[in-house]
């Protein structure tokens, strides 16, 4: 009898890839390549050069997501300590944001705008209408119309990779990433398997030689079945054989096109990234590798648009277990939850308080060290921070009030628009700024959501 | 009306919204549910329904039953009222969120389709047709089925393990077994004898001999090699091999090693289970996507949140060729004829048996030839039977069972025989029909309630059941995330992922025992005075071990009863370094009871500061004491307290830092929300008992098995039959056995629309 390599326990190992023996392409890169050691050389070229280098348009956009909002207007009145203060281009960041100093020029700082009444005061609300803007969720986000459109013709229309995004069997309303109206998808939780996903199917380089033709008759089989029950839908079922025939024209695409990533030597640091994927601890190396995997995936072109969802909202994940983070107590859970109902004034004497304080810098640095990442990384005249928006968001305002106004946006990035700016949008639906990035990346797209909110102007200049 | 000036926005995005807008434009022409003239205003019901789930169900229920809010289903002010009341008041906490034509809307839903009886609606009381995408644990177990490889089917005779595949079988009572799921096989190849080879790693504490512990490897001269099989937790594992306990080596056959700290290198294991206990063998869906459950719909088998993903079909492709590999290896057993003689009749055989059994149906003419044309258009028959086999694993045919039905030729359809058959083998085994459902099907035997009926009894009869049925319990009981929780390291240094597996397991054990060894009452699943414990959770629970220290069924002790005492219930509704009054009590009244809340209010306190001077309860006062967090933690926390004996990790306690608990509890409102009733308790048994002798609590439990059967959240359609199916289960003393016979012989198990 000959048995599978793959059993009913996988048995992965520090140093090498996941169990399956269905991909032999660039095993090998998993073994301790830092990544800091490829990064090294091109970090000068991140600074100096000039913004009139910028493209007008965007070519990519990441969407860095973490949960429980900020220290925003408490509850008793006291103002948002979240947003820089000063005039447009002379303002000073907040504590909260200090963390994004080195990349102050690279940042649109954006405040006031709101996400509309629906469930205000709700982080399940919130987090329904992140992306969609619609109410309850019942549209499809601005990730998924951004994949199928401007970013269709990459080798992944999508990419949506978590740190502990699925703990605790989350419910859907966890999800911020809608493909269709009222519908979640989940994000892949492990660095191991995104990265076989991204470079182990055979879509970097192997040499030359075409697609392999047997998986090209296979798929091609498979769609034929797909055509023939489709025809027999009704409504409902056959927009969701619509989205699975799309998810197999991706893959038939990324296979038919063969080998078309453009960068030889990816490689992601695992080492810390071993067993059990929801200790918190390990949440910072996973973090971490989930965000050189994506702009790894961005750098090779595998990929256009980008969701990094960090926990899920009302997130029991214990910050203080984080080693070496200013939050760091080995004596005491300080949940991000927790922490966030730090009660109806800014009282820096409460524990909840300056816990809640430390994560948010946490969560800013982790964006800083993503911004770092494509600054680091040529891509034509300039760097991919130069060619990519980032949108750093959470669910909530005020991590004690809940409520959706005012919201801490910070859009980085230059192509499309015109960053080192504070801007005020007091009052205007977020549905405009995602309308916005959509222009920026250059989709045909004028107005989003359910109030149909035109684009934002002025963030370009 | 001053709000009413918003427009009604255009649609929002494409896809479903259009389709629903599509349907619902089909329905107002079908069956006149637009215009005035019916006595329902001019709202869309369609919109309505979607808008009626978000914003009013959490407080008056998903059907209008009534909940935190009144009920909705006695409503006679007519249609403006409705209106104006909705615009202007509705929902309570932010009534600017529905006004215009979202009220209006919500009004022509809810008098449509909430109001009235529900058994005179007629063809609407239908569930709607649907594909089901295959669950990660439904893939693997069908895969399993399909390929033969379940240990019944696939163990050929054996004396001893040897015999059998080593690395994943053992011999037992004569038959190769599959290794359940942690247990670990090592293997050391030597053509020497040894006196003696041991194990010896951090899961046993690198003991130098046999005798301070070392696990003894047996030989097997004929093979040339060592083994032992052990079980082991999930997670990493450093060990060597000692040969004659002096000389330490690394294991050669495992290429992953560490540096040992001493300029050598440890070997390096890292076990992963699925967390289901004993489990499967072959398992390709182990990295599919995790499911993505709607918000109160605790399954992972939703049929509208079954989306195929790029990542999804990535990943089922891969699992496909992985299948195809494994079944070239099983050749002889799965093709019925030599292709030799006849390439294109052995290719029509073999579709005719594997085939039909992948797609769970027999396949059309078309279907076979396109099928047959992609074996034989290999060089090699078994070349052609690989790709045919990686197309039909992918096919949607496969991925999703089928609930399209054949049309009845009144609008309505009914469930085909085959059909029929996979959504009696999903329902109670959680895998692909066997052979005597297929028969059935194929004679067309699957049609009266009676014959569903003895079918579904046969299949209750077999050991799948059992598990399926724990499956159910955990995921309605929501205690299969606690594998991955986390406890406080200072306050419970013992917690470890082992223990929370064996916790999650005692739970699926007992609900299985009870179910199909004991009395099979739905009462006994709250209130036994027993439970199943190993020697690990005897130790948790501070009762005495079972002999031979292996899960074995034990006393529950005094302050325990039935799964309300169960260490993965308390643990997994608390908080890594205290209680949950608001968790457990939540618990209890969306997992037991079915009565759901709103979101909470903007503004609204999180978890009360920890306080080394309080107890818990005096630190939740706060909810009580503000009437805005009264209006719902009434229901909540009155509840909640009375889990108070109980720590974080489920261990009873009889102080709390260092102070006494008042465990007094008040499952108040029992049978609904509002109705003003009290039911004092300060024990588990005692709470058992009022829930036990309660109708909510077993009507919500047929209402959950109605859910994971079904694969959707119940709507206004279901009403009817469910209000059938609680009676049966009613009229059975609650028993859970024929509460899931009644699911499957009621006529929504068949019909749709």
């Amino acid at each position: 009898m000959i048995f599978p390599k793959r059993q009913n326990m996988s048995v992965k190992t520090a140093d090498s890839a996941p169990p399956s023996a269905r991909h032999h392409g660039r095993r090998r890169l998993l073994q301790g390549l830092g990544l800091a050691a490829i990064a090294g050389p091109f970090l000068h070229l991140a600074r100096g050069r000039s913004a009139a280098a910028a493209p007008a348009k965007a070519a990519r956009v990441i969407f860095f997501y973490f949960p429980d909002g900020v220290v925003g207007p408490s509850q008793d009145g006291e103002p948002s300590l979240w947003h820089p203060t000063g005039g447009e281009y002379d303002f000073a960041l907040s504590p909260q944001l200090e963390p994004l100093a080195p990349h102050k020029s690279d940042c649109l700082f954006i405040r006031g705008l709101t996400m509309g009444p629906a469930d205000q005061g709700s982080h399940p609300g919130g987090a329904k209408k992140l992306l969609t803007a619609v109410d309850g969720g019942n549209g499809e986000g601005i990730d998924h119309y951004l994949a199928r459109t401007v970013g269709a013709s990459a080798p992944f229309r999508h990419l949506y990779l978590g740190a502990m995004a699925n703990a605790g069997n989350a419910s859907g309303d966890k999800f911020i990433s809608y493909p269709s109206p009222g519908q979640t998808i989940t994000p892949e939780d492990d660095p191991r398997a995104a990265f076989e996903l991204l470079f182990g199917s055979g879509v970097m380089g192997q040499g030359g030689g075409g697609p392999d033709p047997t998986q090209v008759t296979v798929i091609d089989g498979v769609l034929d079945d797909m055509h023939a029950l489709r025809a027999r839908l009704g409504e409902l079922e056959r927009a969701k054989l619509d989205l699975h025939l799309e998810s197999l024209r991706e893959l038939e695409g990324r296979i038919k096109a063969g080998p078309s990533g453009t960068c030889d030597d990816p490689s992601v640091d695992f080492s810390a990234v071993t067993g059990d994927l929801y200790d918190p601890a390990k949440f910072p190396a996973i973090l971490r590798a989930q965000t050189d995997l994506m702009v790894q995936a961005m750098a090779c072109g595998l990929t256009r648009v980008g969701v990094l969802q960090s926990s899920n909202h009302t997130s029991e994940l214990i910050m203080s277990r984080f080693m070496g983070a200013e939050m760091y107590d080995p004596n005491f859970d300080m949940r991000s939850h927790q922490a966030s109902h730090y009660g109806p004034r800014h009282d820096p004497s409460k524990r909840e308080y300056a816990d809640y304080l430390a994560q948010r810098r946490w969560w800013v640095t982790q964006f800083n060290y993503l911004l770092d990442q494509l600054a680091a990384r040529p891509d034509g005249e300039g760097t991919m921070l130069d060619s990519t928006l980032v949108l750093l968001c959470t669910e909530v305002n005020d991590g004690n009030t809940h409520l959706h106004d005012d919201m801490p946006f910070v859009l980085a990035g230059r192509g499309g628009i015109k960053p080192g700016r504070l801007l005020d949008y007091s009052g205007q639906r977020h549905a405009g700024l995602l309308a916005a990035i959509a222009q920026a990346m250059g989709a045909d797209l004028s107005a989003y959501g359910d109030t149909q909110t035109p684009a934002l102007t002025g963030l370009l200049a | 009306m001053q709000k009413r000036s918003r427009r009604r926005p255009p649609p929002p995005t494409r896809r479903l919204v259009l389709a629903l807008l599509a349907a619902a434009c089909a329905a107002g022409q079908d069956d006149d549910s637009g215009g005035d003239d019916s006595g329902l205003g001019d709202g869309d019901r369609a919109r309505g329904a979607i808008l009626y789930r978000e914003h009013c169900a959490p407080c008056h229920g998903l059907s209008g039953e009534g909940g935190v809010g009144p009920t909705l289903r006695d409503w006679d002010r007519g249609v403006a009222s409705l209106v104006a009341t909705i615009d202007q008041t509705m929902p309570t906490q932010n009534p600017a969120v529905c006004t215009a034509a979202c009220a209006d809307d919500v009004a022509a839903y809810i008098l449509a389709e909430l109001t009235g009886d529900a058994c005179t609606l007629g063809q609407a009381a239908l569930a709607p047709r649907q594909l089901r995408l295959l669950t990660r644990r439904e893939y693997d177990a069908t895969v399993r089925d399909l390929l033969r490889l379940s240990p019944a089917a696939a163990g050929g005779p054996c004396g001893v393990d040897a015999d059998c595949e080593l690395a994943a079988e053992s011999c037992v009572a004569g038959a190769c077994a599959a290794d359940p799921c942690g247990r670990h096989t090592f293997i050391f190849s030597s053509a020497q004898a040894h006196s003696s080879v041991h194990v010896a790693g951090s899961f046993n504490g690198w003991p130098a001999t046999v005798a301070a512990g070392g696990w003894s490897m047996e030989h097997v001269p004929g093979d040339n090699i060592y083994y032992t099989k052990r079980d082991l937790p999930s997670g990493a594992h450093t060990y060597k091999f000692v040969i004659d306990e002096a000389d330490w080596i690394p294991d050669p056959s495992n290429p992953a090693s560490e540096p040992d700290g001493f300029g050598g290198q440890n070997s390096l294991l890292q076990l992963t289970c699925d967390g289901d206990g004993a489990g499967p063998l072959f398992a390709p869906a182990r990295d599919f996507p995790v499911e993505s459950r709607p918000k109160g719909f605790e399954y992972d088998n939703n049929a509208a949140a079954g989306l195929v993903t790029a990542t999804h079909v990535d990943k089922q492709l891969a699992a496909a060729a992985e299948v195809a590999e494994l079944a070239l290896t099983r050749l002889d057993q799965l093709l019925p004829c030599d292709p030799l003689p006849d390439p294109a009749a052995c290719a029509d055989a073999f579709l005719g048996d594997f085939g039909a059994r992948a797609f769970r149906r027999p396949l059309s003419p078309e279907e076979r030839a396109k099928y047959r044309d992609l074996i034989l258009g290999e060089p090699d028959f078994s070349a052609g039977v690989g790709v045919a086999l990686r197309v039909m694993l992918a096919s949607p045919y496969f991925l999703y069972r089928s609930e399209l039905g054949e049309d009845q030729g009144d609008g309505g359809a009914r469930l085909t025989p085959y059909e029929t058959a996979s959504a009696l083998s999903y329902a109670f085994w959680g895998t692909m029909p066997d052979d005597q459902l297929f028969a059935a099907a194929a004679a067309d035997q699957l049609r009266t309630p009676e014959q569903i009926e003895a079918q579904a009894r046969r299949l209750l009869d077999d050991p799948r059941a059992r598990e399926l049925v724990a499956t159910f319990a955990a995921q309605w009981l929501g205690v299969e995330p606690l594998r991955s929780a986390s406890k406080s390291t200072n306050l419970h240094p013992e917690w470890s992922q082992e223990l929370a597996l064996a916790l999650i397991e005692e739970t699926r054990r007992f609900v299985a025992h009870v179910v199909f060894d004991g009395d099979g009452r739905y009462g006994t699943l709250l209130a036994a005075d027993y439970t199943f414990l190993n020697s690990a959770l005897a130790a948790h629970y501070g009762l005495a071990a079972p002999p031979g220290g292996d899960f074995a069924l034990a006393d529950n002790g005094p302050d325990r009863a039935g799964l309300l005492g169960h260490a993965a219930v308390l643990a997994n509704y608390a908080h890594s370094d205290q209680s949950s009054p608001v968790r457990r009590g939540l618990f209890v009244r969306e997992r037991l009871l079915c009565q759901h809340f709103g979101t909470p209010p903007a503004n609204a306190g999180g978890v009360p500061e920890v306080d080394a001077d309080a107890t818990t309860r005096e630190r939740f006062r706060q909810h009580s004491a503000d009437q805005s967090c009264a209006l719902c933690h009434q229901y909540i926390d009155e509840l909640g307290f009375g889990f108070e004996r109980f720590d974080a990790v489920g261990r009873y306690r009889q102080l709390e830092n260092g102070l006494p608990i008042d465990p007094a509890g008040d499952m108040n409102d029992v049978e609904s929300m509002g109705a003003g009733t009290n039911a004092p308790f300060t024990t588990l048994p005692q709470l058992a008992q009022i829930l036990a002798a309660s109708d909510a609590a077993p009507a919500c439990f047929a209402r959950q098995a109605y859910r994971f059967t079904m694969g959707y959240l119940e709507a206004p359609h279901d009403l009817c039959g469910l209000a059938a199916v609680e009676s049966r289960f009613a009229q059975s003393g609650y028993d859970v056995r024929e509460l899931l016979v009644a699911i499957a012989t009621a006529p929504s198990f068949t019909l749709r629309r």
